[in-house]
């Protein structure tokens, strides 16, 4: 880190963020990543050996494997420091409660929920509370109704402890295994806390499971799992919001989200990310979609300063579909590189990803997709659309779709444009009474409405209310 | 990627003897000498990853085996309109050495990897077109036929202001040799002010051979350059054709066709970089895979900061006749300046089975149907061709693939 770097982050913590000196960790790790730091985390959650054995084979993984540098266009990872990130720190629960009370919180925060007119009591839980903080889930809701069908829904390190044969099962084995890619091998060394969700054959889960994670501390990285099983028939929503206060240092964010569709399942994740732009953002999300089981990919990014994610869905049984809708938003010194990954390796597969960019002030984004349609995946058929909004000669943005269609009964479009927010439709809403900011933003919501319409409407107006104060400048 | 290791007759000597015999100026030489001293450092000709995958395998090819350049041998015909220059390169170094000099490896470095310093090493035939101010060439024909194991060609074509020149090459392989072939051509187009290139390329190659080509031009202010890009032969083909649009309101359009048969496999890209206000492009492709055939295609489309009011289309679309072959695609946009039009689709299919049902249904027999709508898929781009004779000779090999 540079030496101005350093003098930003005194700053910063000083007359900004005093709030922070009250952090009160019970277990807080080294810096750095070392076979100390994965062992303390594993003996802090009295974890079983095997568990320890998989953080161990995937650090070995991380160790062994570069850092992505050659993909076209990708965003710059060199500011990215590993060693200066602190893996794992664990809240004291019992004085989270004084630590986090509203007045604590940096002023940008509390002013973007302000803005974006969420209730005290929501802002409170969209600030920290009933919600994953820091490296562990602190607080989770779930419905007794739910829980009487045999849903279960609880946090990550829970489940290794009470659902121990099914974490064994499916934790990081089929899905993503830590030789995936580089930060899914840091996960896999590191991860804490998290979801776990599984729906027994059969049921529907009707109300959406949320859970909102939040980085508060300076420097460290996050690293929560969440693993979604839904049997047989089954049906469930499962929504996270991602947020983190601005700091001086970057801060790490590499989930890692495994998601089993059973025969005939239906499962959508949904995920507004509005992490600080110091953030980055290196996840790695998977879905394995058995027979007739379809899987909804639903993903708004807004926030970090570099976003590298590109939910995959493999379709396996015949007939599974996969569809993909995300929406990305690139202002000043962002970098949000994301898009959508469908293997189709079954007959009668079907996909659809539906991308849509907005960059603006020099901010960059990146679609970046791949569809594979496998020998015998015959009568499949996907279809990609990318359409990207650019406000600014200063902005970027890229398509970079790759296509591997190895069978020849299949039907696969790919369709992208690019242009600027057309002049006489601006021109045109003025004539109607609208000043130039209130056009343009309307142009934007009407530009992203397939994303919002796809969202609950508390989550939808979020995404909203955060475009808009991205475009005003006043967040950040 | 590690670069071949280099074949031991591919040396100074060799180099030093293929530039006597055509008589160069010594800065043609050095720049030759220089290509072959970075061989070893150069690497292959990027093509496209995935993760666990490289879409074509160049390293697994045998240089030793078919590079052999001091006995290359071909039929050339070279033609063109009399107020225009066509030279082969050993009259064009006497003769043009200044237009030499100053356009050779000035579009594409020589030592840009090490298949184009190869061939910049090892070129030793190759033609020059020349075009005057405000001379209007038709018809000028590059044949050239390879009778030997390995063939490196070179073409250079520099057009003066406010002239324009249609060209027509065709590569196709003679005698019979024992083993694989290799063919390799560098082109280079220098489009000055308002001229208009219309560069059309008819590649059927044998299916011994291996084929590396490299097309790129520079328009400057107003010019135009156009590319008609044919590849039916070949063992396996890895074919570029770009456009620089350096200059401001300048065009080009790309028009590609393949037909790959049997385990022929072609790696084709289509590139633009709009550099200045107020350029065009528009790449078009269409292609047919029957067999175990392999189509690797990528189109690119990159409009930088300084491109202000631009259009950029682009269209691939791929027909497979059959379930071993394989057809991959990435096309590219890559946007630096909002004031943009820019959009492109591809797609990838078999034969409608509705427009079967309905020829067999009028009475032609399967494969009759089959092959009426293999050919018309292909007239959206021959209808682009504004060569008449590339068009026919285009339309010709479709059809007697069909019915080989």
């Amino acid at each position: 880190m540079s030496s101005e770097q350093d003098q930003l982050k005194e700053t910063n913590t000083e007359e900004r963020f005093a709030f922070k000196k009250e952090e009160s960790a019970a277990v807080r790790s080294d810096k750095g990543l070392t076979e100390e730091v994965v062992r303390l985390i594993s003996e802090d959650k009295d974890e079983p050996e095997w568990m320890l054995d998989r953080r161990l084979r995937a650090l070995e993984h991380w160790q062994n494997m570069p850092m992505p540098t050659d993909w076209p266009g990708q965003p710059d990872l060199t500011e990215l420091d590993v060693e200066e990130i602190v893996p794992y720190i664990r809240p004291d629960v019992d004085k989270r409660e004084g630590a986090d009370s509203w007045d604590d919180l940096p002023e940008d925060i509390q002013d973007t929920f302000e803005k974006l007119g969420i209730p005290e009591a929501e802002r409170k839980a969209l600030s920290g509370v009933g919600a994953q903080y820091e490296s562990e889930v602190v607080y989770q809701n779930m419905q007794e109704q739910w829980e009487e069908k045999g849903v279960v829904f609880c946090n990550m390190d829970e489940a290794v402890r009470e659902h121990e044969d099914l974490v064994k099962e499916h934790f990081m084995t089929s899905c993503v295994p830590p030789s995936d890619n580089k930060f899914a091998a840091l996960h896999g060394a590191v991860w804490s806390g998290g979801s776990f969700v599984y729906v027994p054959e059969d049921v529907t889960v009707e109300m959406p499971v949320q859970a909102y994670f939040r980085m508060n501390s300076e420097g460290m990285g996050q690293f929560e799992h969440t693993l979604i099983i839904a049997e047989k028939g089954s049906e469930v929503h499962y929504i996270e919001g991602c947020s983190a206060p601005k700091y001086g240092s970057h801060n790490l964010h590499s989930g890692g989200v495994e998601v089993f569709v059973g025969e005939d399942a239906h499962v959508q994740y949904s995920t507004v990310q509005n992490w600080s732009k110091n953030t980055f953002n290196l996840n790695t999300k998977r879905a394995i979609v058995e027979k007739g089981g379809r899987m909804e990919w639903v993903s708004g990014s807004m926030g970090s300063k570099a976003t590298m994610l590109y939910p995959c869905t493999i379709l396996k049984g015949r007939g599974a579909s996969a569809n993909n809708i995300t929406i990305a938003f690139a202002g000043e010194g962002q970098n949000i590189d994301t898009g959508a990954k469908v293997y189709h390796n079954a007959p009668h597969t079907k996909s659809t990803i539906e991308s849509k960019s907005i960059s603006k002030d020099g901010g960059r984004t990146n679609y970046r997709g791949l569809v594979h349609i496998s020998e015998g995946a015959e009568h499949s058929s996907t279809s990609v659309e990318c359409d990207a909004l650019m406000f600014d000669n200063e902005s970027t943005s890229d398509t970079m779709p790759y296509m591997e269609i190895d069978e020849s009964k299949v039907d696969v479009a790919h369709e992208a444009t690019v242009g600027k927010i057309g002049d006489e439709d601006v021109f045109y809403l003025q004539s109607r009474g609208l000043d130039d900011d209130d056009a343009k933003q309307m142009i934007v919501s009407g530009f992203i409405e397939p994303i919002t319409e796809e969202l609950p409407i508390e989550y939808a107006v979020e995404l909203n209310r955060l475009i808009e104060l991205e475009m005003e400048g006043s967040l950040g | 990627m590690t670069a071949t290791q280099v074949h031991e007759t591919i040396s100074e000597e060799t180099v030093r003897e293929i530039s006597d015999e055509l008589g160069e100026p010594d800065w043609l030489l050095e720049t030759r000498l220089d290509a072959l001293a970075a061989l070893e450092e150069l690497e292959m000709p990027d093509v496209i990853r995935t993760p666990g995958r490289d879409w074509t395998n160049l390293d697994a090819l045998d240089y030793e085996s078919f590079v052999d350049p001091l006995n290359a041998a071909e039929e050339k015909d070279q033609v063109g309109p009399e107020d225009a220059e066509v030279l082969p390169l050993s009259e064009a170094v006497s003769e043009r050495e200044d237009l030499l000099k100053e356009h050779f490896g000035s579009v594409i470095d020589p030592e840009e990897n090490y298949l184009t310093a190869l061939s910049t090493a090892l070129f030793s035939t190759g033609t020059l077109v020349y075009v005057p101010k405000n001379v209007d060439a038709e018809d000028v024909t590059i044949r050239t036929t390879q009778h030997s194991q390995s063939l490196f060609n070179y073409t250079l074509v520099v057009t003066e202001q406010s002239s324009s020149v249609t060209i027509l090459e065709r590569q196709d392989t003679g005698e019979d040799v024992d083993g694989d072939r290799y063919y390799s051509g560098i082109v280079e187009v220098a489009a000055g002010e308002n001229s208009h290139v219309q560069y059309g390329s008819l590649q059927d190659l044998d299916e011994e051979t291996y084929n590396y080509t490299l097309k790129r031009g520079e328009a400057d202010d107003y010019a135009t350059v156009n590319w008609v890009e044919g590849n039916i032969g070949s063992r396996l083909t890895k074919s570029s054709v770009e456009t620089n649009l350096d200059g401001e309101g300048s065009e080009t359009k790309t028009v590609g066709a393949f037909f790959g048969h049997d385990d022929q496999h072609f790696d084709i890209a289509a590139r633009v970089w709009h550099n200045t206000a107020h350029t065009t492009a528009d790449l078009v492709t269409r292609g047919v895979l029957d067999d175990d055939a392999r189509s690797v295609y990528e189109g690119v489309q990159d409009v930088g900061r300084d491109a202000w009011d631009t259009n950029s289309y682009q269209r691939e679309n791929t027909l497979m006749l059959s379930d071993e072959s394989e057809a991959d695609a990435s096309p590219k946009l890559i946007i630096n300046n909002h004031d943009t039009e820019a959009s492109h689709s591809a797609t990838v299919g078999q034969i409608d089975e509705e427009d079967m049902f309905y020829m067999t249904s009028r009475g032609l027999d399967d494969e009759s149907a089959r092959n009426m709508l293999v050919e018309g898929f292909f007239v959206p781009v021959l209808e682009e061709v504004e060569v008449e004779e590339l068009r026919g000779d285009l339309e010709t090999r479709v059809r007697e693939r069909l019915h080989e």
